[in-house]
Parts: structure tokens; C-alpha cells; sequence
């Protein structure tokens, strides 16, 4: 998964912000068999609320960067974590 | 069984379910003792039930929600102009239509249509459509219902959720031969009162009493080698407990409306993950250990 077709998911999604964090119900199937649902920390959070129909991996590795005072190295693999962890969710339910 | 009246107010988790027909109504044993005579009340649903199945009485709009596995499929829920449609399968013959249902936009109002059995009455309520009944009820009122055993001491009610086979019906008659009352062993409605939530009994297939005890606690549990818990917070509790809300989950409103109850609920209610050995150490195990 791209951060192009993060963008794409949104829509599927209804999201709440609990502190710090977001929760990510699927708007479609049913979720009675999931033992959880997915749950965003602080980053994962920036990720899903900050991507557009625009945003590039660039754009998002800088706006990671500048928002948590993070390297860029690390910005790649929190983004490539969350995108590979919600491919997986989608996959499982 | 029992043969009703062409009118009959059940009230489950104390809200008022009018059901009324040209036809006689018949329910099935789990629903009579949730029968209640008063008629000075308004009620929360009604049901016109006829005792004929039509042509297809809705315009389905878009097809929202199917109910099926690999190898049946239960029913199916459309958006129609006015709210939504259900159709049901026979089981036997999924080819037949078991009953079609129309809910208005408002979960208020239902037409059911069944056909009529060779006595001439009718079962409107006949599984899947009485648990759908009470889904809907639960979305218009802002309550849930859940699949758990709840256990009450007496004063403090526990719920006992996970996926089929994580010993729910276990922990209840665990609890109950240490010597408590159980609420249910699989099916349950919570309701936000003004002084916390009340946890309530549905009508089952088999015949029980209307119950209700304050919640106290809810607790996500598995089988395991050795009595364990840990106190959930925050996003992962909401996200546990509401996995097993029992839902149609394709309406952005409905969610909204769940992620907002339990987000409230988790708030006050604690909420642990518990593994637990099947026999009656659990009991003292949870006693000793919640709240610390």
C-alpha cells in the first residue's frame, strides 16, 4: 500500500480521536468477528489525518519530520509501519 | 410456544415493543416472559405484522448489508426511499423468502410480513428478525447490545465478552456455583441510566425473567494456562469491547453513534483483559484482583 491509496481508505473509515489517539472503525462487513478494531498512536494519527489527495511520501516524511523532531530515516519506517499494518487489518478482516 | 392476542407489548431492557396484526401472533417461549399487559405507555417500536408474504412491497435501492458465509446466506438489508428493507432466507431453501421486513428512516416503525402457518398465525419475531428488532431498538435508543455472559453478585453486574468459544456460558456457570445470578449467557443490552449502566436480559429460544443489574465491570476474556488480567484504557479498550457489539456496520451514523457510547462506557466503566482457567479459581482470582 501507497500513501496515494491511504487517501483512497479514508472515505471507508469513520475515525474517533481518543486522547492521543485514533480509532478506525470499516465502514463496510461486519466487525463482529474482529478481535479488535485498528487503533492509530500519535504518529500513525498524523499519517491518516494529514494525507490528501496530493501528498507524496516526501511530503509526508517532511510534515513527520518538522511535527516530531524525528530524522527522516525514522519518518520512512513509521510511515511504511502504518501503511503495512493496515494492509494487514484490511487483509484480516 | 403461546398463541397472542392480535396485539402484544413486549418490553425489553424496558423499552416498549407494540407488535399488532390482523392475523393472531404467536411468539416463541423466549419472548413470553417479556409480555407485558400495561397499555399506559407509549411505545418505543411498533410492528405491523402481516400474515402474507408479497411481491417485493420496497424499491431496493442499493444493497447495504448481507448476512452470509461460505455456505448460507441469512439475509440481506437495502436502502429504500423511505428507510431500509430486509429480506430473509429459509434456511431449508434459500430460494424461499422467510419473511420480508420494512424499518422506517426513524427505527421507529416496522412491517413485517410472514407467511402464515397452517393454523392461521403468525411468528414475526422468529430468529433472525427478533434480534435485528432489538439491534434497531438499541441504535434509535442509544444502547448496545452485545455478545456476553453477565454475572451479578448482587450488587455489581460483569460482563464476559470474546469470540465464540472464549468460555462466555464457562464463566457464567462458574459464576453462578459460587453462588451469583446470571443475567445471560450470551446476549445482552447496556443502557447509560443517571447513576452509571444497567446491564439487561433478551428475550433467548428459551424462557427466562426480564433481568437487570448495574454494570460494574466489562472483561475481555480467553482461555489460558494460568488466571491473569490487565486493566485496558483509552483507545484499545473502546476497540476491544466494541468488536463485539453485535452490528450492521454500514452506516457512518451507526458507528459514530457506537464509537461515541463506548468511548463514554470505557470512560467509567473499567475494562481488563482477562485469561482465565476454566474452574471455580477465576472467581476468587477476579475478586482478589480488580479495582487494584
Amino acid at each position: 500500500m501507497d500513501i496515494q491509496t491511504l487517501y483512497q481508505l479514508k472515505s471507508k473509515f469513520v475515525a474517533r480521536e481518543v486522547g492521543n489517539e485514533l480509532i478506525l472503525v470499516p465502514l463496510t462487513g461486519n466487525i463482529a468477528q474482529m478481535s479488535e478494531l485498528f487503533t492509530l498512536n500519535e504518529t500513525a494519527k498524523f499519517i491518516w489525518e494529514n494525507s490528501t489527495e496530493e501528498t507524496t511520501l516526501e511530503d509526508m516524511e517532511n510534515a513527520i519530520t518538522e511535527t516530531f523532531t524525528i530524522d527522516r530515516e525514522t519518518a520512512t519506517k513509521d510511515i511504511d509501519n502504518f501503511l503495512k499494518q493496515l494492509e494487514k487489518f484490511l487483509i484480516k478482516k | 410456544m403461546g398463541n397472542q392476542p392480535n396485539s402484544i407489548n413486549l418490553v425489553i431492557a424496558e423499552f416498549l415493543i407494540r407488535l399488532f396484526s390482523d392475523s393472531v401472533i404467536e411468539l416463541e417461549e423466549g419472548y413470553l416472559p417479556f409480555v407485558d399487559q400495561r397499555e399506559d405507555r407509549d411505545a418505543e417500536v411498533t410492528m405491523q405484522c402481516f400474515g402474507s408474504i408479497p411481491s417485493l412491497p420496497f424499491q431496493p435501492d442499493e444493497l447495504v448489508f448481507e448476512a452470509k458465509n461460505e455456505q448460507q446466506r441469512f439475509y440481506s438489508i437495502y436502502r429504500t426511499g423511505t428507510g431500509l428493507g430486509f429480506i430473509f432466507y429459509n434456511q431449508e431453501n434459500i430460494d424461499v423468502i422467510q419473511q420480508i421486513a420494512m424499518l422506517d428512516e426513524t427505527f421507529s416503525h416496522w412491517k413485517v410480513y410472514s407467511e402464515a402457518t397452517p393454523e392461521t398465525s403468525i411468528m414475526p419475531l422468529k430468529y433472525p428478525l427478533g434480534p435485528i428488532v432489538m439491534h434497531y431498538l438499541t441504535l434509535k435508543t442509544n444502547a448496545v447490545m452485545m455478545h456476553a455472559s453477565c454475572a451479578f453478585d448482587g450488587k455489581n453486574a460483569r460482563i464476559f465478552t470474546g469470540f465464540s468459544g472464549a468460555g462466555k456460558s464457562t464463566m457464567s456457570k462458574l459464576w453462578s456455583a459460587a453462588g451469583n445470578g446470571i443475567v445471560n449467557d450470551d446476549r445482552v443490552i447496556i443502557r447509560k441510566q443517571e447513576n452509571g449502566y444497567s446491564v439487561y436480559n433478551t428475550p433467548m429460544y428459551y424462557a427466562d425473567i426480564p433481568k437487570v443489574a448495574p454494570l460494574s465491570a466489562l472483561y475481555i476474556i480467553s482461555h489460558s494456562p494460568e488466571n491473569k488480567m490487565k486493566k485496558l484504557s483509552g483507545a484499545l479498550a473502546i476497540s476491544k469491547v466494541m468488536a463485539f457489539c453485535i452490528q450492521n456496520n454500514f452506516e457512518k451514523q451507526f458507528i459514530e453513534s457506537r464509537l461515541s457510547f463506548f468511548s463514554e462506557l470505557c470512560a467509567s466503566v473499567p475494562v481488563y483483559e482477562l485469561g482465565f482457567v476454566p474452574d471455580e479459581s477465576v472467581v476468587k482470582f477476579i475478586l482478589e484482583n480488580e479495582n487494584r
